[in-house]
């Protein structure tokens, strides 16, 4: 009976102690500040946001026959360099990935604190977003004024039936073997602002020259003289102006971007314009013949990748955008000697590093989205 | 509150920094690696390796990034235990979500008559 007592109590005191501390606070059970555990849990948060933007892209891109094929989405870079799929954008992916890597030495070096350590670190951190951020601006710059895509708007056609394109000049199909002028389904091009007397069809400005801007003119005019076959062709309206100022238009076509179809530059390849208001921006396409025989005229591509396109990578560059802010702030404090005096192994540059790491495991995945799959 | 680590420990940490960074840096290029030499056709590249299992080498090797960069970089691996778990578990509610969207997205596809 003494001995199941002393149990008894025994038990009694250790139950108190253990509810006493853990109910009275003081105890961190995660072993982590708040500060760093709510910044997780507004990461959890902001990971489901980003994901239902991706899943979004996913379910929408696979509800379609044909959606743009990413490395012709973005194959320029810097320089008047063109066809060079991917290379800018793993260059932008590099710099998130170095400049995720300073942040983690900066973090290593307020642990230590080192405030010379942390303001160097911090400052290449610093430089690393901004320069993502210029990139960025420069990719939107080039698919927007560049290749005239908007929200709305796809530019990059995408082909949902495998043929031949139609050779309007001549009007029949292009000759046997010719591999150029062959598509398979899923093939992506880009269409060409239309200029008013010529197209913009720029691969032959920069490859031919006068001579051939020229000899477009006159291909064009040849097709809007077969116009009967062409439903919904406008050309006709133009054919003046297109013998007149071909030479002029090509002048502003040069330094633009070749077309990404597989084949380039083609001399008389099929064009029409899109039916388009006065004043409205047109395009030229091409219509094309399946292997059953069917004619068919291969229009913008799925208009939703534009809108996808802009926000995900919009609202991921906004992220950016706000973390370079945050860090400047906090870049400051720690020049000024706040954190010193906090004692706490600088943990705000530990919190915002979480932040600045999330915005770069989301670039991964952005990546994967839209540019690997 | 001061959390100086001694000499050897950091030593280590810094040198984990750049061991994960030449990870990081590996997997990319071989992403891109793979993804050019299916656009150029490099060696027949194209027709030995079908779409789809370079899409699911282009996913894992994502996860596998994504990994690197929660566990090393946000340092997750080092954390508490019951952090851990209850970051991960919310995930979960993802893989659902993918896969209901995805099934849903095929229907759509059929209803659009393709």
């Amino acid at each position: 009976v003494k001995e199941i007592m002393a149990t008894d109590n025994v038990l009694e005191a250790h139950g108190n102690e253990q509810k006493g501390d853990s109910w009275s606070g003081g105890e961190s059970p995660f072993k982590a500040s708040y500060g760093k555990l709510m910044m997780w849990y507004f990461l959890l948060s902001d990971a489901f946001t980003f994901a239902g933007f991706l899943i979004a892209y996913g379910a929408l891109r696979f509800s379609m026959p044909a959606w743009p094929l990413p490395d012709t989405v973005f194959s320029t870079f810097p320089g008047g360099i063109h066809e060079a799929p991917l290379i800018f954008v793993t260059l932008m992916t590099f710099i998130l990935i170095v400049s995720s890597v300073t942040m983690v030495r900066a973090v290593q070096e307020g642990h230590r604190e080192n405030q010379k350590g942390v303001t160097f670190w911090m400052l290449l951190t610093i430089i690393g977003g901004l320069t993502f951020l210029g990139c960025q601006a420069w990719e939107w710059t080039t698919l927007i004024a560049g290749e005239n895509m908007s929200l709305t708007r796809n530019t990059f056609g995408t082909h949902t039936e495998a043929g031949v394109y139609i050779d309007d000049a001549h009007g029949h199909l292009y000759k046997e073997g010719d591999e150029k002028e062959k598509f398979e389904k899923g093939d992506t091009y880009l269409l060409h602002e239309h200029h008013v007397g010529g197209h913009g069809d720029d691969a032959h400005g920069d490859s031919h020259g006068d001579d051939a801007g020229h000899k477009k003119g006159h291909d064009e005019g040849a097709h809007g003289g077969d116009g009967e076959h062409d439903a919904g062709h406008d050309e006709g309206s133009h054919d003046d102006d297109g013998h007149g100022d071909a030479g002029h238009d090509d002048g502003k076509g040069e330094g633009k971007k070749p077309t990404a179809e597989k084949g380039g530059a083609d001399e008389v390849h099929t064009i029409q314009q899109h039916p388009g208001k006065e004043g409205e921006k047109q395009f030229v396409s091409r219509r094309f013949v399946t292997e059953a025989g069917n004619q068919g005229h291969q229009e913008f591509g799925p208009y939703q990748f534009g809108a996808l396109f802009f926000f995900i990578t919009g609202f991921h560059g906004f992220h950016v955008f706000s973390g370079v802010a945050f860090l400047l702030v906090i870049l400051l404090n720690v020049i000024s000697g706040v954190y010193k005096d906090r004692k706490n192994g600088y943990e705000m540059v530990e919190k915002i590093g979480l932040y600045w790491h999330f915005v770069d495991l989301v670039w991964v995945f952005v990546f994967l989205a839209f540019y690997l799959l | 509150m001061a959390n100086l680590l001694d000499e050897a420990t950091y030593k280590n940490e810094v040198k984990g920094v750049w061991r994960v960074t030449l990870w990081l840096t590996i997997i990319t290029i071989l992403e891109v690696g793979f993804a050019m030499m299916y656009i150029y056709n490099v060696g027949g590249f194209e027709d030995m390796f079908p779409r789809i299992a370079l899409n699911i080498t282009f996913i894992i090797a994502s996860l596998l990034k994504a990994f690197y960069i929660i566990a090393e970089f946000m340092h997750l691996k080092h954390e508490n235990r019951a952090l851990i778990i209850s970051l991960g578990i919310p995930l979960i509610f993802l893989v659902w979500a993918i896969i209901a969207f995805m099934h849903e997205a095929d229907a759509w596809y059929h209803m659009k008559g393709f």
